[in-house]
């Protein structure tokens, strides 16, 4: 059986998609298979790697549109699921693009300093005799301990596709909360306002970043408990109000759907959006009217009527 | 200049600073030349650390205690992504938290066994009296330990332990090590080079002058001045290529780099090859598989450990478990042919909720790359290269000095030596520690007392060399010789069949003729990518080429110690050998030919003794 990958190369300034034919062995990856055509067929193309058994994080990359760790994904499984035999190849989305599948890291660790990210232990531990923590509360963040920063999860934000600057990457929020759920953390509040901040309330909770994470972490759900810490914290009581004025303006431009790139694949994203009632309060009083000021969405009907939906709801 | 160096924003600690140099032509981010001279910088790193595993990251922030000194780790990666990240099963030291009747003598004692008396015996009582202090300061650090019920971290019993003392994070110990070393790194603003393969570290009469890197986003190949350098670019077990757990990454260039320097390669022919790597691809299923409770079958549903292990079963040393697996399978008891035979490691003893809560990772190679459901069926395994005692020698285990001033070196690249012959599982993450702060420290003390000697003429003279030497080599056609890769897999070829687990004079010296035909060959190898921005296609290239000089030391280093010891077992010398090779191999490397020499293994308090488990 065969497989024709199309990738997309990009080389000092240009930009092309290649098609590479390859037979597809028992147990190929899409690691092997993109390592197969750069020592086989063409060695410009580029890609990284490291450890090959999905924990480094080093190969994530984008096939048929879903990131996906090119060293733990199998060819057979992906051309069954697409019912294909010909697959697309991308580097990560969110990132800027070095060259071919390799993605620019950088701006990302700037973002993870902003939630202060180391742990702050509590005064009673010492660097001598260690912390102590009862296994029941080792629970309570150990899956967050489990990310591989393979920048899966930002590849389909999209909160981060519509405007990355005043939101984080979904990794970054799984790494707050693991630090705000840990116990022997001496101030969860530091982080918490960190990561408001750095713009928690503004997550279009559509769960992309839950469904591409391949480490299982559920960062959408991470996002949830930071937001629900807040409260248990009293981070700030007006935040709420804060919040949905922030999604309304990120849902005002994404008045102009097209433009942004924002897809609504599903309801549930504006909905979820459009849950927050501060935000019926003010478009009600006419300060928040985004379908008004940007009729040009073909998309618009739909959007007005998950917000006729959303209205009724709120009542 | 400005603009240049801002686009390569993860240096721009060194770009701030105005200290990273460059000659000859320079290429933009789009890889074209900018016929620009480049004004030199004026700050200069104190420790400029090579590697970002768990000794880089550890070393990093022991020197960067220090506020006054200018610190920076380079990695050819992103920080995160090492050997280091990938370590399963957990990092000894001593606390008695879980088994209270744990001493440090019992660690000592356990690792020199484990080693096959060829550890030198001072520098693993400084390590085991250490380790333990390693794993609270982690716990302080933020490091995810799983917990016993007093809220202690627990700790596991290993391969060749005699008591429980590995600390761990699930099945993940090293990822979780990595990743809180990180965000240590991260709080304390420590400047990472990431994406930058050091070339060279360069040293002319007498004085350290700094790295040569190339900057594998812009290709830029640039002079970094240092006062020390501290290596620590992990092992080389790629020498095995596919028949090895290690990552793509571990090639050995930092003991290269090492030996140009006059600095030998201690040990060479100690690798150890682990037990348990997936028949079908050289990953490794963790050791903490036999740690909690998986046996080991060959093709008649015969334990055989107890052939070869009676006591310790399947929990005996890596070494003497693999042989025992190669055995068998030489034996014809094993299952299937050529490079994937194997044998059986059987989890369904185990319970299904300990295999999901204690050994996912297990659970989940097994099952993408052999199809097996691990608490239905057995999945076939065998042995794996898998980790490199041998390395560049450290002269001073309390400062992580090597025999070359200024130039400091630690963890897998390095021979302390702990591990001797062979190394004990767990052992090596508590090394990194232990050994990254002695040499970070080390070098931060070093670097306090002198002033940079180098100078900035000599730098830029050896970046044109490597400028001129990639564009010589990445402009060759494909007519003109064999590709990089061809050259690596027939270098595979001759190491996992002729300087495997087994080996036997005659192999060995036709192994060594057919390295120096392969160096012909790779001279005028072809690479195939001509472009300046992120050319892993070079990369590889001097990977490959690294690789071929290790390899060329571990032959060498295995056709002289004939006898069996630890991870080197001679076929023709079966004995271990106390009268004539107690003895540590240093292996020096002179204008490409290799000389060895011996220096004696130091004994404190344990007397070598036959080796049984
Ligand atoms: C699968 C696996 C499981 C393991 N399990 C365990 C375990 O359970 N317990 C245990 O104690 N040990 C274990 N080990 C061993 C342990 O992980 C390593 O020995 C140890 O982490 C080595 O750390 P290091 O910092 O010396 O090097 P590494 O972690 O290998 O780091 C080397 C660094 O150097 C960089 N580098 C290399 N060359 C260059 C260059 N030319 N230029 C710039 N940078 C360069 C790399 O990018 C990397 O950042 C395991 C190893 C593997 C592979
Ligand atoms: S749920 Fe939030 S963080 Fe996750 S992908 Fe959607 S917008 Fe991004
Ligand atoms: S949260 Fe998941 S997808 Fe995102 S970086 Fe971490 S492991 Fe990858
Ligand atoms: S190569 Fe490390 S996660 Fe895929």
């Amino acid at each position: 059986m065969d497989v024709t990958l199309e990738i997309h190369r990009f080389v000092e300034d240009r930009k092309w998609i290649q098609k590479y034919t390859l037979t597809v062995k028992t147990g190929m990856t899409v690691l092997e298979a993109l390592t197969e055509i750069k020592e086989k067929q063409d060695p410009t193309l580029s890609f990284t790697c490291s450890c090959r058994s999905s924990i480094c994080g080093a190969c994530a990359v984008r096939v048929n549109g879903n990131a996906e760790l090119a060293c733990e994904m199998l060819v057979d499984k992906l051309m069954k699921r697409y019912d294909t035999n010909t697959l697309t190849v991308e580097p990560l989305g969110n990132f800027r693009v070095i060259r071919d599948l390799i993605v620019d890291w950088d701006p990302k660790y700037a973002r993870i300093k902003k939630i202060k990210p180391a742990l702050q232990p509590k005064a009673e531990f010492t660097a001598e005799t260690g912390c102590k923590q009862s296994p029941e509360d080792f629970d309570k963040y150990k899956k967050y301990a489990g990310c591989i920063l393979c920048g899966s999860c930002v590849s389909e934000c999209n909160k981060n596709t519509l405007d990355q600057k005043d939101f984080l990457d979904p990794f970054v929020f799984v790494k707050a909360e693991k630090l705000v759920a840990d116990s022997r953390e001496r101030s969860p509040e530091e982080h918490l306002k960190a990561v408001v901040d750095a713009g928690l309330w503004r997550c279009f909770n559509c769960q992309e970043c839950t469904a591409k994470c391949p480490k299982d972490l559920d960062p959408a759900g991470a996002i949830e408990k930071l937001k629900a810490a807040t409260f248990k914290y009293k981070i700030e009581e007006t935040v709420g109000a804060k919040h949905a004025k922030a999604i309304y303006e990120d849902i005002e431009e994404s008045g102009t759907l097209d433009e942004s790139k924002l897809n609504i694949k599903s309801e549930g994203l504006l909905m979820s959006a459009l849950r927050a009632p501060m935000a019926f309060r003010l478009m009600k009083v006419g300060k928040l009217n985004p379908m008004d000021k940007h009729p040009v969405n073909p998309e618009i009907s739909t959007i007005q009527k998950i917000v006729k939906t959303a209205e009724k709801e709120e009542e | 200049m400005g603009k240049r160096i801002s686009r390569r924003s993860f240096i721009k600690g060194a770009a701030a600073a105005g200290v990273v140099l460059a000659a000859g032509s320079y290429f933009t981010w789009n890889g074209k030349n900018i016929p620009e001279a480049v004004k030199q910088g004026d700050a200069i790193y104190d420790v400029l650390i090579i590697g970002s595993g768990g000794a880089g990251m550890r070393a990093a922030l022991a020197a960067a205690a220090n506020k006054d000194l200018k610190v920076a780790v380079m990695t050819k990666l992103i920080p995160t992504r090492s050997a280091s990240t990938m370590a399963q099963g957990g990092m000894n030291g001593v606390t008695g938290v879980t088994d209270p009747a744990d001493t440090v003598e019992s660690h000592a004692f356990d690792t020199i066994k484990g080693g096959d008396y060829l550890s030198d015996q001072d520098a693993v009582e400084f390590f085991a009296e250490r380790a333990g202090k390693n794993i609270y300061e982690m716990d302080f650090m933020g490091y995810p330990y799983n917990r016993q019920s007093d809220g202690s971290f627990h700790q596991r019993k290993m391969g060749g332990s005699s008591h429980a003392r590995a600390a761990y994070f699930e099945d993940r110990a090293g990822h979780a090590m990595v990743h809180t070393l990180f965000e240590q790194c991260l709080k304390n603003d420590i400047d990472f080079i990431s994406e930058c393969q050091m070339l060279e570290i360069c040293r002319e009469e007498g004085k350290l002058q700094g790295v040569i890197a190339m900057d594998m986003r812009s290709g830029n190949i640039m002079g970094i001045p240092a006062k020390t350098v501290l290596i620590a670019t992990g092992g080389y077990g790629r020498a095995y290529w596919i028949r090895t757990s290690n990552p793509y990454s571990s090639t050995g260039d930092g003991i290269v780099a090492g030996m140009k320097l006059g600095i030998p390669f201690k040990d060479p022919e100690m690798v150890q090859f682990h037990p348990t790597g997936l028949a079908a691809n050289g990953v490794l299923l963790s050791e903490s598989s036999r740690a909690e409770g998986a046996l080991l079958v060959n093709k008649n549903g015969e334990r055989f450990m107890a052939k070869y292990a009676p006591a310790k079963m399947e929990l005996a040393t890596r070494d003497i478990v693999a042989q025992a697996i190669a055995t068998e399978i030489e034996q014809g008891r094993g299952i299937g042919e050529g490079i994937h035979a194997g044998v059986y490691m059987d989890f369904t003893k185990i319970p299904p909720s300990r295999i999901q809560e204690r050994l996912g990772q297990v659970y989940d190679l097994s099952r993408r790359f052999a199809g097996v459901d691990i608490t239905k069926e057995p999945v076939l395994i065998s042995p794996t290269c898998h980790y490199s005692m041998g390395g560049l020698e450290m002269t001073d285990f309390h400062t992580g000095a090597t025999r070359i001033p200024a130039v400091f070196t630690a963890g897998e690249c390095s021979c302390v030596s702990i591990h001797g012959a062979n190394r004990l599982g767990a052992n090596s993450l508590s090394e990194v520690l232990v050994f990254g702060h002695v040499a970070g420290d080390g070098a931060a003390a070093y670097a306090k007392e002198h002033a940079y000697e180098g100078s900035q003429d000599v730098l830029s003279g050896a970046c044109s060399k490597w400028m001129d030497h990639f564009d010589s080599v990445t402009s060759r056609t494909r007519i003109e010789g064999r590709t990089v890769p061809e050259i690596r897999d027939a270098m595979v070829d001759t190491m996992w069949f002729k300087v495997g687990v087994f080996r036997e004079e005659g192999q060995l010296q036709q192994a060594s003729q057919e390295l120096r035909a392969l160096e012909q060959d790779y001279a005028h190898c072809y690479v195939g990518d001509s472009s300046h921005v992120y050319n892993t296609a070079f990369e590889q290239y001097v990977e490959v080429g690294n690789l071929l000089q290790i390899s060329h030391a571990i032959v060498q280093g295995a056709i002289a110690r004939k006898e069996s010891r630890g991870g080197h077992s001679r076929r023709d010398y079966p004995k271990r050998d106390d009268v004539h090779f107690l003895k540590h191999t240093l292996i020096f490397q002179e204008n490409g030919k290799y000389r060895t020499e011996y220096k004696n293994v130091v004994l404190t308090k344990y007397p070598p003794k036959e080796r049984k488990y």
